[in-house]
């Protein structure tokens, strides 16, 4: 089997979050390993949780604000 | 218009995207709104547009 | 009132008696749950109207699937049982909810409302008749309106273009502009439509994006992209998207062979006969009132214009010609959507004026159930899965995602919806919280986005905290993006579902935060827009501040003499400044700025400083910004050194005072454009082209042996001003039109100037002698927006113009909550659009002031003492200054120090604080680390 790669990825609200949803509006493909996570900000992603997602797997991290 | 008692409701005739932002208005500012409507439903000329100028968002 | 009309006005202004016939439905709105289960058993096919006729529908139907109300409905003409009794009746033995009526009657309603708002829209011009465009002979010529619906993912192509001949991809296509507008002859429609140059170089565009390599073209006699960033649209269309643009105006549409191709034959510029072939033809149809609305008129009893739109005043545009029955939208002229709602707003604000003695009379607050305290109770998760229609359970197998959310941790009921927007499902959602005793709920649909305060309604309707829930974006994210890989999708909708589970486990019961609101509005700027603005707002009964930086009232408006419609602006903007002088609710305050501002919706604390120096602080809870704007000082074609040469404004002056320069020339030449749509500004300012048609009719009037040129762009007299351009081209005015790269020259040659410029038709330059040179000078925004801008936390777009929230449905918001905006400020516009928008802004900031308390979403820092040591790490990070550090008193064994606050209601729940602090010491109510680590744990725990 192909490796497919999870990747976890910090969406803000207002700019990135809003354009996965516009992404899908707009019926754009892309890969489906991207799990998205909705932040009020991306500054509120906490080194912590970074750290936390790589420990427990994820192949990327984006953080998108 | 004093000899009058005013009533306190509005009734807007046309559910499109006009109709429904005066509704909205001014069922927020306190008024009691009709909205009537000829067809079945709601929503106008621009629910049946695809995408709209500038951003191409989706017209729903 | 669905499928209802009115049927009489009675009554005056502030008491009407209205009758509203209510035509059959057939289906009862209460118990149809709009499985569509009737629809698939109805064997009678019509043209859909939703779709233009491009697809079917069955005789029962839904107007579209995303429908308000979603319920079905009879089409008693198309219904085989209602044609014929006894016969078929399928639909009423496949309803389970047993919702058929057929022996459904028309009702009568009589009520009694204060006002009446007529928005019944427009219709599409019907090309049939006119025969030269072969639309209803040839197959494959279409109308815009068809064109969207086959560009649309729910057309009857699912937004394949291909053509409705022999269903083959389409590879060329042509627009053609003016199809029932601009056009006496074809039709009687002599107005021009406004938005179809728009919506074609739209199309084009997402006609590309649909089918690469496609070659479009869009024939026109003038390009109307006035509105705001419309000529950038139309620039990227040309140059990024290689969209092709042919002045001319075609003779007529045959056909090709027999294959379905079209030949089109037309006159381009030069004057020579040509020829071009395509697989597509479509028509930019124009805007009609339609004759259920002439009805309508006749019923409300209002005047029409002789194009047949309802009849305003420019300094009234959503007034009708009876009192209190007001217009907004296409009735009163062919209009976008921005200017529709825009309108809409209007109307309100003018409804409110003459109805604010009985505000609140007949309104009720919706009242929702006691709150449960979930707070001891262990989690009980219930999970909606939503099938969106087809959207989503056409891609996802919903069963399986149900299945398997069954299986999560916690998770007590699982059910799938149709549609868990709809009204039917919302009340079944709230019945199973109840029955089930749920305190956790995951809706797995579209996006919170959009629908999360609807779901958040509902769980209130159940009497339970709004924030215990979450949704999983299994569509946006998820069905639309991986059409082509269900298996992905469904696994991935599962994870979805599982990672929405794990936060909402953590989530708490969260207070909103209530805000109290100063009744009171400051409008910056004195002209006609902030006038209005504050004059509409003081008639619905609430203080205003008004601020003017000049001594004097008025605004641009005093540079000018008559509206496009010839109404007189000095006397109009005379009886404005009184009214705004006599009403003891406005305060005005000139020769001011306003140089500080703190605070936020409902709480603002503006500092104004006058021209003396001192300042005043002014509380307020919303704002206008109504600035106007300047004329552009010009610095080409001469200006500088030819004394002829003057700007349009300076032209009015000159002529109004029948300067003798002006009586005694013969020849005129206005230049249009002159600082507008070109590198550096390319903006349209929208009202220079009928400016200049006016004064050139005024000239001829005056005079009819001068000689009166114009030289254009393209001629945007939009809407029913083109029954000006009309009128001077028949009074003889010359009208020539230039290119950007072909700028004519303004030269001085002894006591006459000379223009050259280059005549399409003669292939060489034209020199024409004028006496008086006049250009058409472009409208600047002010200097000082952005700073302005700053202040208030508002945005400026690309040319210095305050920009909107949102480009058609927010058009006099701003995205800072509380703040509004009208006038020249947003883009330049005429008067009676000014004005519209200035009602419009007035009645957005009545909707907050007349509360008396701004609820704010409860998602907001917050801070744990027991871990917040006073570092003050997250002071300097936080944006809106919200957090300030405080002495912490001894207690409970623990010493004094230092620990954070944080002011709610200027927190915006941004987090910065909680990516910042080492200690977890602060965090956002909704987002906590505990949440968010939940989340990332659910996401790869598969």
């Amino acid at each position: 089997m192909s490796f497919e790669p999870k990747i976890v990825a910090f969406c803000c609200n207002w700019c990135s979050y809003a354009a996965a949803d516009l992404a899908g509006t707009a019926r754009m493909q892309y890969p489906h390993n991207v799990r998205i996570i909705r932040v009020m900000c991306s500054g509120m992603v906490h080194p912590e949780f970074i750290m936390d997602a790589l420990s427990q797997g994820a192949d990327g991290v984006m953080v998108l604000g | 218009m004093l000899d009058t008692k005013k009533i306190g409701s509005v009734m807007i005739v046309g559910g499109g995207v006009t109709g429904m932002q005066a509704a909205l208005d001014l069922a927020d500012s306190g008024y009691y709104v009709y909205l009537v409507e000829k067809t079945g439903a709601i929503g106008g000329a621009m629910a049946q547009l695809d995408k709209t100028f500038p951003t191409n968002d989706c017209s729903m | 009132m669905t499928l209802s009309e009115v049927t009489k006005i009675d009554g005056k202004a502030g008491n009407f008696t209205v009758n509203v016939k209510e035509s059959p439905r057939y289906v009862d709105m209460e118990k149809c749950i709009a499985c569509g289960a009737c629809t698939e058993k109805c064997p009678k096919k019509v043209d859909s109207e939703y779709d233009a006729a491009t697809g079917k529908r069955k005789a029962i139907y839904v107007k579209y699937a995303q429908a308000v109300p979603l319920k079905y409905q009879i089409d008693p003409d198309a219904c085989i049982r209602l044609q014929k009794p006894g016969a078929c009746g399928f639909c009423e033995k496949v309803c389970d909810a047993g919702a058929i009526n057929f022996n459904d009657t028309e009702k009568m309603h009589q009520l009694n409302v204060g006002a009446v708002i007529l928005a019944p829209g427009f219709e599409a011009y019907d090309p049939t008749d006119a025969g030269v465009w072969g639309y209803g002979v040839y197959p494959n010529v279409i109308t815009s309106l068809q064109l969207e619906r086959y560009l649309s993912a729910s057309g009857p192509t699912e937004g394949h273009l291909i053509r409705p001949s022999d269903g083959k991809p389409v590879n060329k296509v042509a627009f053609l502009q003016c199809v029932g507008s601009r056009d006496e002859n074809l039709c009687n429609n002599g107005y021009c439509s406004s938005v179809c140059c728009m919506y074609a170089i739209k199309e084009a565009v997402i006609a590309k994006d649909h089918a690469p390599g496609l070659q479009t073209s869009i024939f026109y006699m003038d390009m109307r992209t006035h509105g705001k960033e419309f000529d950038l649209y139309m620039q990227r269309a040309k140059e990024d998207s290689g969209v092709r643009f042919v002045r001319c105006r075609v003779n007529g549409v045959e056909p090709d062979g027999s294959g379905g191709d079209l030949r089109l034959s037309y006159v381009n510029e030069e004057g020579r006969q040509l020829e071009e072939f395509y697989d597509m033809v479509v028509l930019s149809v124009g805007l009609q009132t339609p004759k259920h609305v002439l009805e309508l008129a006749h019923t409300a009893d209002i005047k029409l214009t002789a194009d047949n739109f309802a009849a305003t005043s420019d300094f009234a545009p959503v007034q009708t010609s009876r009192e209190g029955i007001f217009t907004c939208g296409a009735i009163a002229g062919p209009k976008d959507i921005p200017q529709s709602v825009v309108e809409g707003s209007a109307a309100a604000a003018a409804v409110a004026d003459l109805l604010s003695p009985a505000r609140f009379e007949l309104t009720t607050e919706p009242t929702f159930p006691k709150e449960r305290d979930v707070s001891g109770e262990e989690p009980r998760i219930g999970i909606f899965v939503c099938h969106c229609g087809s959207n989503i359970a056409g891609i996802v197998d919903v069963k399986a995602v149900d299945e398997y959310a069954a299986t999560l941790p916690d998770v007590v009921y699982v059910e799938r919806n149709l549609f868990s927007c709809s009204q039917d499902t919302q009340e079944m959602i709230v019945k199973r919280i109840q029955e089930q005793k749920l305190n956790r709920i995951v809706i797995a649909a579209c996006t919170p986005r959009t629908h999360e305060p609807l779901f958040r309604e509902t769980l209130k309707a159940a009497g339970l905290n709004e924030y215990l829930m979450e949704m999983a974006n299994i569509r946006n994210h998820n069905s639309w993006v991986h059409t082509d890989n269900p298996k992905a999708a469904t696994a991935k909708a599962k994870d979805l579902v599982r990672m929405a589970a794990a936060k909402v486990t953590y989530g708490d019961s969260l207070k909103p935060i209530s805000v109290p609101i100063t009744q009171k509005a400051l409008v910056i700027g004195g002209g006609v827009a902030g006038m209005t603005a504050g004059l509409n707002l003081a008639e619905q009964g609430f203080e205003v501040h008004l601020v003017e930086q000049t001594d004097i009232l008025g605004g641009n408006a005093l540079n000018l003499k008559h509206t496009w419609a010839g109404e007189h602006v000095p006397t109009q903007v005379a009886k404005l400044v009184d009214k705004l002088v006599c009403n003891d609710k406005i305060i005005i305050h000139k020769e001011s700025t306003v140089t500080g501002v703190e605070g936020f919706v409902g709480n603002f604390r503006s500092t104004i400083t006058g021209k003396d120096g001192l300042t005043k602080v002014i509380e307020h809870g919303a704002g206008i910004v109504a600035t106007g704007g300047d004329a552009y000082t010009p610095t080409e074609y001469n200006y500088n050194s030819i004394t002829g040469v003057v700007t349009s404004v300076q032209f009015d002056k000159l002529f109004e005072l029948k300067e003798a320069h002006v009586r005694r020339a013969r020849r005129f030449v206005f230049i249009q454009c002159v600082g507008s749509r070109e590198e550096g500004s390319m903006y349209c300012s929208k009202v220079c082209c009928t400016h200049s048609v006016q004064s050139a009719i005024a000239l001829k009037k005056e005079n009819p042996e001068r000689n009166v040129y114009i030289l254009y762009r393209d001629m945007r007299t939009y809407a029913q001003r083109e029954a000006l351009y009309k009128q001077a081209r028949k009074l003889g005015v010359i009208f020539i039109n230039y290119e950007l790269h072909g700028k004519p020259k303004v030269t001085e040659n002894g006591l006459v100037i000379d223009v050259e410029v280059w005549d399409h038709v003669l292939h060489r330059p034209l020199k024409i002698e004028a006496d008086m040179v006049i250009l058409a000078v472009a409208i600047r925004p002010k200097a000082d927006a952005a700073e302005l801008g700053k202040l208030y936390k508002v945005p400026v777009d690309g040319q210095g113009f305050f920009q909107e929230a949102h480009a058609k449905l927010r058009p006099v918001d701003f995205s800072t909550d509380g703040m509004f905006v009208a006038g020249l400020a947003h883009y330049p516009k005429p008067i009676e659009e000014s004005v519209a928008q200035a009602l419009a802004a007035a009645a957005r900031a009545a909707t907050l002031l007349s509360k008396s308390h701004v609820y704010l979403d409860a998602v907001k820092a917050a801070v744990d003492e027991r871990y917040c040591d006073g570092c003050a790490l997250c002071v300097d990070v936080c944006p809106y200054h919200a957090i300030t550090l405080v002495d912490k008193p001894a207690k409970d064994g623990q010493a004094a120090g230092k620990v954070i606050v944080v002011n709610k209601a200027q927190c915006k729940g941004c987090g910065l604080c909680q990516g910042t602090c080492p200690k977890r010491g602060v965090y956002v109510s909704g987002f906590t680390m505990k949440q968010i680590s939940a989340q990332i744990q659910a996401a790869l725990a598969v």
